[in-house]
């Protein structure tokens, strides 16, 4: 099922949640509503549920109007962010609720209740634990059985609220790739909601970055990533260098790089802006030809893929730089060293990264 | 070596002074009295106890207090629940207010909640007239007595609810209604089983009282033996007659009560505490 979300608009109180929001969400996909906490997402998600109600604007499924149906018609699977267990239920009658409180002539038997429960416990791998409450689960574990409940009622659309919010590194890891598998299993439509970047880019399909109650952008996580839209995007998509320029003459300064402006270009009306992802930026022991500042090291994290280079400019500013691993083996850094910091691919840089403005 | 010493631990003479001067008050003010009460129950045997308790006047008396409980335990149970529900889980205006009307039986003493039914339904009272010309008999009768111990427990039940029911949240009922329940299902499969201890914690305490009221009845009952007389009047009665002994046994019936309501209280503490603890702890 499809949900089109039409002009939203929340307010509480005098605090506006959402403004004017609309996107689609098309059949058997995985969205992630991304923002930080404030931007308005949860409350999108329960107005798709049906548990708040839109000041104005729409939400339809399949092009249907279902803006004022009730939460208990609009078969959506909810995955609370405390998962909301039935505290006095056992495992099993937790994911059987759905089924023994439909209206009696469309009620399963019990043979197929049971039936049910476990082929659902069975795929969220918890079917020794039927017996269980929930007090004797683990977070993770927690998670799953909220997910199996959601899903017992065969629901034509999932909506999952900070999944793996309450879940350690490892877990949240885990469980975030085993919902991609059941996701591309069931095929069902499903939005989720995340505040962490690296969450949403892996898992979702697309993107709705929120940000104060507007939608930013919508995209593949490809294309938000790539071509952040705003400002806003770029810096919460990922660590982002930041650089305010002036232009003088024929010479733009950006931070601490001056860039020659191209001949004939008039010059901007408002100062430019300038985004730099680290990993657009390299170091050299010697001045090359490219756009360049002298900088002094300040830090180097060596874990992970990549290693990380903090440097501090003249002005003072620290900039941060990813190099490969072979990158910085070769140029042998070591803290407090004095380097070039410069633009490895300037035609690209200004063609993507200037923002507010441009050359 | 000595004793480790916690950080947050007082030194032990600290500790037995404060637990010595804890059990001396207690005991003093609680246990000696209690005991008492029995002593002078049994002090003429347990044949004179057993007269004084099985004498007409007192069982009329226990059957009023029964029958008085039983009527308004349940009334104010339905009421707590549907007033702690509506306050716990809504937001509406005029909440603070009924939060207030909720807790006014508590504040007011109970000779004044006893006199506001005589200035209702008494022969001068606002409905006193319309009630003599239509045969109903309010006040100095049963009707009278139920009312007043109506009013005076209001609040134990709702008082008990609202805490726990705001504790728990409305997640649990949204995650009912998103599952398709509707508001009945939703209330009886999750909301109720959710607090069924704490509902009994609040029943304990609510029959306590009703059992027990003393002022608001006395002014309302009349004081007609075998027909008007619950057990803490009846108390009061045989006291005043000088007959000691029987208003001890009389009396001791009620502390009976008192203690196995306190051994059933602590149960649903207990059982309750464990209802409202953090759902996400590992």
């Amino acid at each position: 099922m499809s949900i089109e979300i039409r002009q939203i608009t929340k307010t509480f109180d005098q605090f506006s949640a959402l403004t004017d929001v609309s996107f689609t969400v098309p059949q058997g996909e995985l969205t992630a509503l991304l923002g930080p906490s404030g931007s308005g997402k949860t409350t999108l998600l329960r107005i798709i549920a049906g548990l708040e109600v839109p000041d104005a604007g729409a939400v339809l499924f399949d092009g249907q109007e279902a803006t004022m149906r009730s939460a208990s018609e609009r078969k959506v699977g909810f995955v609370f962010q405390h998962y909301a267990l039935f505290r006095h239920m056992t495992v099993f009658e937790n994911v059987a609720f759905g089924l023994r409180v439909k209206p009696k002539p469309a009620r399963p038997s019990e043979a197929a209740i049971a039936a049910k429960v476990h082929e659902l416990l069975g795929l969220v791998q918890l079917d020794r634990m039927a017996e269980r409450l929930p007090s004797q689960l683990s977070g993770g574990q927690r998670q799953r059985v909220a997910l199996a409940r959601a899903l017992a009622v065969q629901p034509k659309i999932l909506l999952l609220d900070e999944p793996f919010g309450a879940l350690d590194a490892k877990v949240r890891q885990e469980l975030r790739r085993w919902l991609r598998r059941l996701h591309d299993e069931i095929g069902i439509t499903s939005v989720f909601v995340t505040h962490d970047q690296e969450e949403a880019l892996e898992v979702a399909d697309r993107v709705v970055v929120l940000n104060e109650g507007r939608v930013e952008q919508v995209g593949t996580p490809g294309e938000v990533y790539e071509h952040p839209a705003s400002p806003f995007v770029y810096k919460f998509l990922g660590n982002v260098n930041l650089f305010h320029g002036r232009v003088e003459g024929n010479k733009v300064h950006l931070g601490e790089f001056t860039l020659d402006l191209p001949a004939g270009t008039p010059a901007p009306a408002v100062p430019p802006v300038a985004y730099a992802r680290p990993h657009l930026l390299d170091i050299d022991h010697q001045p090359t030809t490219r756009p360049q500042f002298r900088a002094t090291i300040q830090r180097i994290n060596t874990a992970g893929s990549v290693v990380k280079v903090e440097v501090v400019g003249p002005s003072g500013a620290v900039v941060h730089v990813e190099l490969s691993q072979e990158r910085y083996r070769a140029l042998a850094l070591r803290k407090g060293a004095e380097v070039y910091v410069s633009i490895k691919d300037l035609a690209t840089f200004t063609a993507q990264n200037m923002l507010g403005g441009g050359i | 070596m000595s004793a480790e010493r916690l950080p947050l631990t007082e030194p032990p003479f600290v500790r037995r002074l404060l637990i010595g001067v804890t059990l001396a008050y207690l005991g003093l003010f609680l246990l000696v009295p209690l005991a008492a009460v029995f002593a002078k129950a049994l002090e003429r045997g347990l044949a004179l106890y057993w007269a004084s308790v099985t004498d007409p006047a007192a069982v009329a008396a226990i059957r009023l207090t029964l029958v008085t409980a039983a009527i308004a335990v349940p009334l104010n149970t339905i009421f707590g629940l549907a007033a702690a529900w509506a306050i716990a889980k809504f937001d509406f205006r005029g909440k603070q207010i009924l939060l207030t009307l909720i807790d006014l039986p508590f504040s007011v003493s109970p000779v004044i909640s006893g006199m506001i039914f005589v200035l209702l339904f008494g022969a001068q009272g606002l409905l006193g007239p319309w009630l003599a010309a239509h045969d109903v008999h309010i006040l100095f009768a049963v009707p009278g007595i139920i009312l007043a111990t109506l009013f005076v427990t209001v609040p134990f039940v709702a008082r008990e609810l609202i805490p726990v029911m705001e504790a728990q949240g409305s997640e649990d009922e949204e995650a009912a209604l998103t599952l398709g329940a509707g508001g009945w299902q939703m209330f009886r499969r999750v909301t109720l089983p959710n607090v069924t201890w704490g509902l009994l914690y609040g029943v304990i305490l609510c029959t306590a009282r009703a059992t027990g009221e003393f002022g608001a009845v006395s002014v309302v009952s009349g004081h007609i033996r075998g027909r008007t007389n619950t057990v803490p009047l009846h108390v009061e009665i045989l006291y005043n007659e000088y007959q000691f002994s029987a208003a001890f046994a009389v009396a001791s019936l009620l502390c009976l009560l008192a203690l196995v309501t306190l051994a059933a209280k602590s149960v649903a503490e207990r059982k309750r505490t464990l209802a409202v603890e953090p759902r996400s702890a590992p």
